[in-house]
């Protein structure tokens, strides 16, 4: 394995002090600021003004730290040598400030500031937030009911947002398995924590986020031994030289092969990949509706964009042993999404199996591998980033409308109380046929444009084979989103039909933006697509 | 290094396996000899001499789990702190500053705990 | 000597694996997910000796301090949990079906 000549004890070289470029970091800076302060709000500002304040604080940072990521993305300047890559490697190589970098900040900020409204609605539970007003009270006991009487509520969960959210932007930016490790963990642990808040259905939210934290600390444990067996490979933890060291074929190709598997998982757990999906119906459907939103869009941009980065960037040299191995996961992840989607009863579940079809879907683009010609052909970057532009706004509008759809004891995410939704509401019903025909890749939605960028960026790639599947996969799939627009509007309601609580202005405005842009990128996708494309490619 | 060096241990394997079978043929021999008529009095766990109150499980106070979880922040300062101090005179005030912001950061955590009330004990 | 250490820590990986698998405890199943860390941690530390750079072990202090972390987090879930239903089975956790 390891030469005994490479075991030395000579003395470390000496350490210098680190250059940080802080404003190439702005923006993450920014919302780890933010964060911070959310804290010291929870600490120090009086109760009753805690809400407001940590709304105005969250929504104000994301949007100072969205005109950062603007700033710094027409800054980029063309990396030496490479003639599609923008941008430069940061903060000592451990950050990369790239085109997709770049991108998927302000695509993840994006859906963080329209999920912060979704958490700040308030107006649903009667003047009270969607989450618990003390998480540590039983359900059902009379402490819980003390906190009601006295309208006690977490706003800690805007700083828990804003903590993930720091993880999400750092995740896919990261340029080293170290950097990536830990933002990983920061971007999960707030998420198990959002998961077992809810205000109503605690049982349920709680076992959600004890499912997701014990099979994500699993799979993450996966991730930190896989890093250690490819630095044991390469001798780094930077992008870079494990790409030199993958190149030049040194020896220890068994580290590098367990080392590329090890990580696989990890990442292709946090995307909801078959065979490491089993916590995402779950996790969904127990989770509070506004983080599950939030989460589902989020988390699919940051495990993405760091899957991308890792297997383009540092084990492109190895592409042939880790393309088979995508092949095969993407196929199992578009027919298990489908197939098991048709099968839901749970709004919410069933939405959850949407969202591992898609993962599918994004899959196919990653496994085409396309790193793009001259011409202004569609590459499996920025195909990739474009779809979950697309599915991340779709998402978070039809959880928002999930969270309207309400009876006595909460959200009604039975799918058959949904019978008659569309003469109850013709408004609502229809935005939510909108995002599910989007889903489903009907043309003139957003949907449709994401499938057609990723499915000919595999195409170029040359993984015909996996487009074909991916169009099979594609209307299995739209049978089950048209079934929900039949019960919706062709069904007779079984007694009570559903009814539809009036929102304030955040989920409105929510729900309006996800319909705007939903249609908006269906009609004239151009310029987000020119977007992605100028995106680029990774630098090294 | 090598097989020698792991059998310089040999002698240490050797001590250990002939005190834990002294101990136990001490107590077996004793075992053996003595008479053996329990009552409750003599089975009763030893505390100080006080009797023992309710069973072995009993459960602790919920609020030793909260200060283990405070104890987490200030491990994870050490663990960072040592590395920092080896290498903290040849960078000189910049280090001193940036450990001075990621205490301030730890430290944090700790006011909110104590706006929080866990540190007062009622 | 490299091999030796690198196996040990994949032995106690698997049993760490293993046990996340099998045990029904939530408590345990999580003691055997720090196991694996602290196998990654050793797997590090090897290969910082095998390489004889420092990489490795930075990262185990940093794979350290984010197990500490995924404790506080974890514990609070499982305490919270355990409140409500006075056990930690994972199996009777089950409500989340279809």
């Amino acid at each position: 394995m390891i030469h005994p000549l490479l075991v030395s004890a000579s003395a470390p070289p000496p350490i210098d002090s680190p250059t940080i470029q802080y404003g190439d970091l702005s923006p993450l800076l920014v919302v780890a600021a933010v964060a911070l302060l959310g804290v010291m709000v929870e600490a120090f500002a009086p109760r009753a003004l805690r809400f407001t304040i940590q709304t105005a604080l969250a929504i104000g940072g994301i949007v100072v730290a969205l005109a950062a990521t603007v700033w710094v993305g027409l800054g980029l300047d063309r990396a030496s040598g490479d003639v599609l890559a923008r941008g430069r490697v940061v903060a000592e190589g451990a950050v990369a400030v790239d085109g997709p970098s770049v991108f998927m900040w302000g695509l993840v900020l994006l859906f963080a500031l329209v999920s912060m409204l979704l958490f700040a609605e308030r107006r649903l539970e009667g003047g009270l937030s969607a989450f618990t007003g003390q998480a540590a009270a039983p359900p059902g006991s009379a402490m819980e009911r003390e906190a009601v009487e006295h309208r006690i509520e977490h706003t800690e969960v805007f700083p828990l947002a804003m903590f993930a959210l720091v993880g999400m932007m750092l995740f896919p930016a990261a340029n080293d398995l170290l950097t990536m490790f830990v933002a990983l963990e920061v971007l999960s642990l707030p998420l198990y924590l959002l998961c077992g808040l809810a205000r109503r259905r605690r049982l349920l939210s709680q076992e959600s986020a004890m499912k997701y934290f014990l099979l994500g600390a699993f799979s993450s444990a996966f991730f930190a031994y896989g890093i250690a067996l490819v630095y044991g490979f390469a001798g780094g933890f930077g992008l870079g030289d494990i790409d030199q060291a993958v190149s030049n074929r040194i020896d220890g190709q068994n580290l590098l092969l367990a080392g590329i598997a090890l990580m696989a998982v990890g990442v292709m757990f946090k995307v909801g990949a078959v065979p490491f999906h089993a916590w995402t119906p779950d996790v969904y459907q127990g989770a509070p509706t506004a983080v599950t939103a939030f989460m589902a869009a989020g988390t699919k941009v940051a495990a993405f964009g760091a899957m991308l980065r890792l297997f383009f960037v540092a084990f492109g040299g190895a592409s042939w042993d880790w393309r088979p191995m995508f092949w095969v996961v993407a196929i199992l992840t578009m027919v298990v999404g489908a197939v098991a989607a048709v099968t839901q009863s749970d709004v919410k579940r069933m939405l959850a199996y949407s969202s591992i079809a898609h993962a599918g879907f994004i899959l196919v683009g990653v496994t085409g591998a396309f790193v793009g010609t001259r011409d202004a052909s569609v590459t499996s970057v920025s195909s990739v980033l474009f779809y979950l532009t697309v599915y991340g706004f779709s998402t978070i509008g039809a959880f928002a409308i999930v969270t309207i759809v309400r009876d006595a004891s909460g959200e009604t995410t039975q799918l058959s109380r949904w019978a008659g939704l569309g003469r109850e509401s013709p408004l609502v019903a229809g935005a939510f046929a909108l995002f599910m025909l989007a889903f489903a890749g009907i043309p003139l939605t957003s949907g449709f444009i994401g499938k057609w960028a990723v499915f000919s960026a595999a195409w170029s790639g040359g993984a015909w084979p996996l487009v074909v599947v991916a169009v099979l996969a594609s209307v299995v799939a739209a049978s089950f989103y048209v079934r929900v627009i039949v019960t919706m509007f062709f069904t007779e309601p079984t007694g009570e039909g559903p009814s539809v609580a009036v929102p304030s202005m955040a989920t409105t405005a929510v729900i309006v933006v996800a319909v705007v842009v939903t249609v908006l990128l269906g009609v004239v996708p151009g310029p987000v697509l020119d977007l992605a494309q100028s995106a680029g490619a990774f630098v090294r | 290094m090598g097989a020698d060096y792991l059998w310089s241990y040999a002698s240490v394997a050797v001590v250990g396996l002939l005190g834990v079978a002294l101990a136990a043929g001490m107590m077996g021999l004793n075992r053996f000899l003595r008479p053996s008529r329990p009552t409750r009095e003599k089975l009763l766990t030893y505390e100080s001499g006080v009797d023992p109150v309710g069973t072995g499980w009993a459960q602790s106070n919920v609020r030793y789990f909260v200060y283990a979880y405070l104890y987490v922040i200030f491990a994870v300062d050490a663990v960072f702190l040592f590395p920092w101090a080896t290498v903290f005179a040849q960078i000189g005030w910049a280090a001193a500053v940036e450990m001075a912001v990621f205490l301030g950061f730890i430290a944090l955590g700790l006011v909110y705990a104590w706006r929080k009330g866990v540190l007062t004990w009622t | 000597m490299t091999d030796h250490y690198i196996t040990l820590s994949l032995l106690l990986f698997t049993i760490g694996a293993v046990g996340v698998l099998v045990r029904r405890n939530a408590i345990v199943v999580f003691m055997c997910v720090e196991l694996m860390l602290n196998a990654t941690n050793l797997a590090f530390v090897t290969f910082a000796r095998a390489h004889g750079n420092l990489d490795g072990q930075i990262a185990a202090f940093l794979v350290m301090v984010v197990a500490a972390a995924e404790v506080v987090v974890g514990l609070a879930i499982i305490v919270s949990i355990f409140r409500t239903r006075r056990s930690a089975s994972v199996d009777d956790a089950s409500l989340l079906k279809y």
